[in-house]
């Protein structure tokens, strides 16, 4: 190679490397100056960046909303459920100065937010409680994980902590309990029961089953946390954005050494730290007796087969318990005389100390089981632990049949100032890892996830992002409309608020830009029609969930009791394929009347009634929800049998108000729409109510655009 | 809400307006639709404008139906060696296995077939076999997923949802999109198989349990209710729609709010449309006897069949319809595992003569000109015996076929080894397929995507040749 040309190469390489840091997602943080806008004041500093863009594009911002709308704007944001009729008229004729604060104080303060806020949460994370594909079994330990993500939000868990316990909580916080319950997020998407527990070890379909379960927890845990698409660097480097099939394949290795299973802990703390140290010490010993026992299991001979005999057909009379523990005994003593005397040292001398072990396990009180990344679980079929990391290696095409070089665990080559490749000793456990990967997300260097979380608020409260991809800040991705706003709000978040997200929810619902009302403005739509400029406010259809939730808080039958295992809305036969049946289940029934994240979430079959509202499929990660108004959701809220009983319900809790019909559906409006009807429309209402019974006046108000749509 | 997200929502509401619609409203779409066959197409013209899809769930046998090996008859017995490591899904390789059933030649084409499937022989002049088929999966669950989805993993689209996305709704009145699950139950992913994964909710499968007391979900009240009365509803929906309208005046510039008042006039029109097409009772005694409906043996697919049928006529643009239900015991679907003669043959025997009554069903109304038949599973089965009866996965080499629509009748395309254990000539893929009927429906392939996650999502994945050999007039590529 000439001079010129390695110095042309050189050029060239830098000038790339240089376009890729450059990246407006990637560059450091550092918090912009507030602008200075002339004329009126701006209430906040965010006001005062939206205003700027108001000026440069000549867009006039709408008035503020009446305080009507902004109560039920409010509780469904923050809850997801409508106001009571009782505090609307408080707050609306509420005159102190901090009547809006102390609303929105109250709201943050009830533990209804973090019911709602989960939600949002638990779509990123694509949670279910069902495995999916084939033979799709419920799992019935995972709500504690839902559980967790509803505290943590509603004792305002400091983000930085809130990440660390997700991904690692159970070696970074070895003494909380809830730092087991957090990896259920690791856990939380689909896994293939068949290609785990079915195929055989060494298969190319078993390796292939791995590594499409390691991309899942990889690309939930990259995405959620700084929203990038490192999935797309599976088969070759991004095309689009800097990342290598290196760093994808060093995420695949932070993941090597963890399976989604049930594991344990404790309600407890204090019982719990006396569980951990033993559970640790089982699994070291589960770990060094797995080859000797393999040794032993190859043992055979005529005795042991006469035996094997024995043991069979004393199962199969169903023997006494002693006796068939004596013929086990027995059998362990004759393949122990046929051991080799080190190995049978070895052997009897580990499992006595994990009798004692577990004997010592079993004085504790029984453990709660949570479904959450494990690398320890009882084996079933060929899915069993791995007692060290499984060595990963950099794929070709992302072929399990074409591996490369040996990877190490590691992340994001392209985030200057942080090491990418995990400097771990020689032997580290596997929890290492995904501590690494912790500190790696959660460094204050790393600009992508303040970026990342600051834009999912924000995206919740307006119903668009600043940046309207919430999971890719790369360049398929859209680009900020507001840069400095967003770096300003992350830096803030970051520092002034301390990673508290009920400071920054305060901070949003306090902006001029939040109380806008959302009228029509024909020269701002020439300018704006998206208004992704904010000069109104967006007007938002209910989700699945709120839809749900506002009709049996309107007909007074929402069971407001938290937490505990999931309401399961069908009829469940168990089988080989387990059947799930909504049509059998009775709507009428007490399961019904739970808040919907309370609902058991199955993954080959969903919920046609919530599936008819946009509510997405738990097997992908919905950054946001599609909101499709179709006419078989129209049937859905016409005549789904849950939407017919509560109509009746709702219809018999006015009766039980007042006897006067007007007033009845007086009451009705108040109570599903947040405001009195106006006379026509109270005439006509009553007329239609006298001519067809409450219940189905009930079921028109239900159906109403009003009721689907927030101002 | 930007433009685009504004036809996504309300394109999705209306069901009609799909991208075929929206780009031809914008002056995109290159050939409107022109009256009679064929249509517009979303990228070139189309050569067929529906599609019927029979789904053999479990994993149809190739070497006892349309893949013959004379080799398997000759070594019936014979240690299986084929060279290589064979690698199968539940058991080692027992030896090799020759079909319970004849093969003999049919039609002016001479293609083999065995007699498991009589019916269906007699159609071999209409059906083109693609021989060379592979699955990247050797479990049913992502072995379904990728055949409907054309992703092993769970959460996209299905092809029905691909399309109804595409090329939208015939028929405002009716579902564009519309699932027959078998009335033994789901196969396996559920109703997953036909999710609109991304795609607006409006795409996904409308599933109708045929023969069931209520076959679309919510279509009407429970009849427990019954507050709820003919006079009640059609004084009801005025009214509501009159409120919606009160509702609507001072907020005219969100066309959200008139797409739902649309989208309550297209449910009414559904209640009066849907209880006509399922309602087979007017078909005459010769059709119910061409399905089989006569028969407790074919009359549960073959009243399905019938429906799709029916469906089609009216103007569905999709209709999937399932032979088989999960991997339960006693066997349900075409899982044979453990005795090919038995299980297979009540499949077969169940399946055979509807489907070939829908082909031929379809060609004397003059449908089959534009109506694609699509018929497949997720992969196939070893020429080699598991157990000493039955047979386990192959996902190396299974069959698929098509007819109607374009599809050239009679030929046969790629071919497995002379085991039937590994495709070697033309090898090809779910995508291949996939890119052939969209093609004839007028889409490219590679051009019906749609970003989701940073990523360009197509049926297709990033793979898809279209297979011109089975196309009666393979479009020359502009």
């Amino acid at each position: 190679m000439t001079r010129q040309v390695a110095l042309i190469l050189c050029v060239l390489a830098g000038a790339a490397g240089q376009e890729r840091s450059n990246w407006w997602s990637l560059k450091p943080l550092a918090r912009p100056p507030v602008p200075a806008v002339a004329g009126r004041l701006s209430r906040t500093p965010i006001d005062a960046f939206l205003q700027q863009q108001h000026a440069a594009r000549g867009l006039k911002p709408a008035g503020t909303a009446d305080r009507r709308t902004l109560i039920r704007r409010l509780s469904y944001d923050l809850h997801g459920l409508p106001p009571e009729p009782a505090e609307i008229e408080r707050f609306v004729a509420d005159p102190a100065p901090d009547a809006w604060e102390r609303l929105v104080d109250r709201l943050l303060a009830s533990p209804r937010y973090g019911e709602r806020w989960a939600r949002h949460w638990l779509d990123v994370a694509h949670y279910g409680e069902s495995h999916g594909y084939d033979k799709d079994k419920p799992r019935r330990a995972a709500w504690p994980y839902r559980d967790y993500v509803i505290r943590s939000l509603n004792q305002d868990t400091p983000y930085t902590r809130f990440v660390q316990e997700q991904i690692a909580g159970d070696v970074m916080f070895p003494d909380d309990p809830q730092g087991v319950v957090a990896t259920g997020f690791l856990a939380a998407g689909p896994w293939d029961f068949v290609g785990h527990v079915e195929l055989r070890e060494g298969t190319l379909d078993k390796n292939i089953t791995r590594l499409l379960d390691r991309d899942d927890m990889l690309a939930t845990t990259m995405s959620t946390f700084t929203s990038m698409t490192v999935h797309c660097a599976r088969c070759h480097d991004h095309k689009f954005d800097p990342i290598t099939q290196e760093d994808y394949y060093s995420l695949q290795a932070v993941f090597a050494g963890v399976d989604r299973a049930e594991r344990p802990y404790d309600a407890s703390a204090e019982v719990y730290r006396e569980r951990r140290p033993l559970l640790e010490q089982r699994r070291a010993l589960l770990g060094s007796l797995e080859p000797l026992r393999a040794i032993a299991a190859g043992v055979a001979g005529p005795q042991i087969q006469q035996l094997d005999a024995r043991i069979r057909e004393l199962r199969r009379n169903k023997a006494p318990r002693e006796e068939m523990e004596a013929a086990a005994a027995e059998r362990r003593r004759m393949v122990h005389e046929r051991l080799e005397p080190r190995t049978r040292v070895k052997l009897e001398s580990l499992e006595s100390e994990l009798a004692w072990v577990e004997g010592l396990l079993g004085g504790l009180p029984r453990p709660a089981m949570v479904y959450g990344a494990a690398n320890v679980f009882e084996t079933q079929g060929s899915f069993a632990p791995a007692w060290s990391p499984r060595p990963v290696f950099l794929l070709h095409r992302g072929s399990v049949e074409s591996p490369g070089k040996a990877v190490g665990a590691g992340a994001l080559a392209a985030v200057a100032g942080i090491e990418a490749r995990f400097r771990l000793p020689e032997g580290h456990p596997e929890g290492a890892r995904r501590a690494a990967l912790a500190a790696w997300i959660t460094d204050p260097r790393n600009p992508l996830p303040w970026r990342s979380i600051v834009n999912r608020v924000w995206h919740y409260h307006f119903g668009a992002g600043l940046v309207d991809t919430p999971n890719d800040f790369g360049r398929m991705g859209s680009p900020p409309t507001h840069p400095e706003l967003l770096d300003w709000l992350a830096v803030e978040f970051r520092e002034g608020l301390g990673g508290s997200l009920k400071k920054l929810h305060r901070l949003i619902l306090t902006t001029d830009a939040w109380h806008r009302a959302s009228p029509d403005h024909a020269a701002n739509r020439v300018v704006d029609a998206d208004n992704r400029y904010l000069w109104r406010m967006n007007r938002t259809r209910l989700d699945a969930e709120s839809l749900r939730d506002a009709v049996l808080a309107a007909s007074g039958n929402l069971d407001l009791t938290m937490g505990g295992p999931s309401v399961e809305q069908f009829d469940f036969k168990d089988d080989h394929s387990p059947h799930y049946d909504y049509a059998r289940f009775d709507v009428t029934s007490p399961a019904a009347r739970r808040r919907s994240i309370y609902r058991f979430l199955v993954r080959s079959v969903p919920d046609p009634f919530m599936e008819s509202l946009d509510c997405p499929d738990a097997s992908l990660a919905a950054p946001r929800r599609t909101t499709t108004l179709t006419a078989l959701q129209a049937l859905a809220l016409l005549n789904d049998p849950f939407m017919v009983s509560q109509a009746e319900v709702f219809a018999r809790r006015l009766e039980s108000m007042t006897p006067a019909r007007a007033g009845r559906v007086r009451h009705a409006y108040l109570l599903a729409l947040g405001r009195a009807p106006r006379s026509g429309e109270s005439a006509a209402m009553v007329e239609y109510a006298r001519r067809h019974g409450l219940a189905n006046a009930c079921r028109l108000l239900f159906n109403s655009n009003e009721f689907f749509f927030v101002d | 809400m930007n433009r685009r997200e504004w036809l996504w929502e309300c394109g999705g509401g209306l069901g009609g307006i799909a991208l075929a619609h929206m780009l031809g409203a914008e002056g995109l779409l290159a050939q409107p639709a022109a009256g009679g066959a064929p249509t517009g197409g979303l990228h070139h013209p189309a050569r067929a404008r529906r599609v019927v899809q029979l789904f053999m769930s479990g994993a149809a046998s190739q070497v006892d139906t349309f893949d013959y090996k004379p080799e398997l008859i000759r070594r019936s017995g014979e240690k299986f060696d084929p060279g290589g490591k064979v690698e199968l899904f539940q058991s080692m390789p027992g030896p090799i296995m020759k079909s319970p059933w004849k093969w003999r030649q049919h039609g002016e084409c001479g293609k083999w077939v065995s007699s498991l499937v009589p019916h269906l022989a007699a159609c071999v002049d209409e059906m083109a076999f693609v021989h060379s088929m592979i699955s990247n999966s050797n479990v049913h669950g992502p072995a379904t997923f990728l055949q409907n989805t054309g992703f092993v993993l769970p959460g996209f689209p299905a092809m029905g949802a691909w399309i109804s996305y595409g090329l939208g709704s015939m028929n405002e009145n009716l579902p564009t999109f519309v699932v027959l699950p078998d009335t033994r139950g789901y196969a396996p992913n559920g109703a997953a198989n036909w999710s609109a994964g991304f795609l607006p909710a409006s795409h996904q499968g409308t599933r109708i349990r045929a023969g069931a007391p209520r076959p679309i979900h919510d279509l009407f009240p429970p009849e427990t209710a019954r507050y709820i009365t003919p006079a009640g509803e059609a004084e009801g929906r005025r009214l509501l729609e009159r409120m919606n309208r009160d509702h609507m005046a001072a907020r005219a510039d969100d066309s959200r709010l008139e797409a739902r008042v649309r989208a309550y006039e297209m449910a009414a029109r559904l209640q009066l449309s849907a209880p006509e097409v399922l309602d087979i009772s007017g078909e005459t005694q010769a059709t119910r006897g061409l399905y089989g409906l006569d028969d407790p043996v074919t009359a549960d697919f073959g009243r399905r069949c019938l429906m799709a049928r029916r469906l089609l006529e009216r103007g569905v643009r999709f209709v999937q319809v399932w032979s088989g239900a999960d991997n339960g015991h006693p066997r349900r679907n075409w899982d044979s595992h453990e005795d090919i003669a038995k299980d297979h043959g009540e499949m077969g025997a169940g399946m055979d003569r509807p489907a070939a009554a829908l082909i031929r069903d379809l060609k004397a109304r003059g449908l089959l000109e534009d109506t694609i038949v699509y018929w497949t599973t997720e992969f196939g089965r070893m020429p080699c015996s598991q157990g000493s009866k039955g047979r386990d996965h192959n996902p190396f080499a299974f069959t698929s076929w098509l007819a109607g629509g374009g599809i050239r009748g009679g030929v046969s395309y790629g071919a497995s080894d002379e085991w039937s254990y590994k495709a070697v000539d033309r090898p090809a893929y779910c995508y291949d397929v996939h890119a052939t009927v969209l093609d004839l429906l007028g889409i490219h392939h590679e051009r019906l995507a749609v970003l989701h996650n940073g990523i360009q999502r197509r049926l297709t994945d990033v793979h898809g040749h279209v297979i011109g050999e089975i196309q009666r007039s393979p479009r020359r590529p502009a």
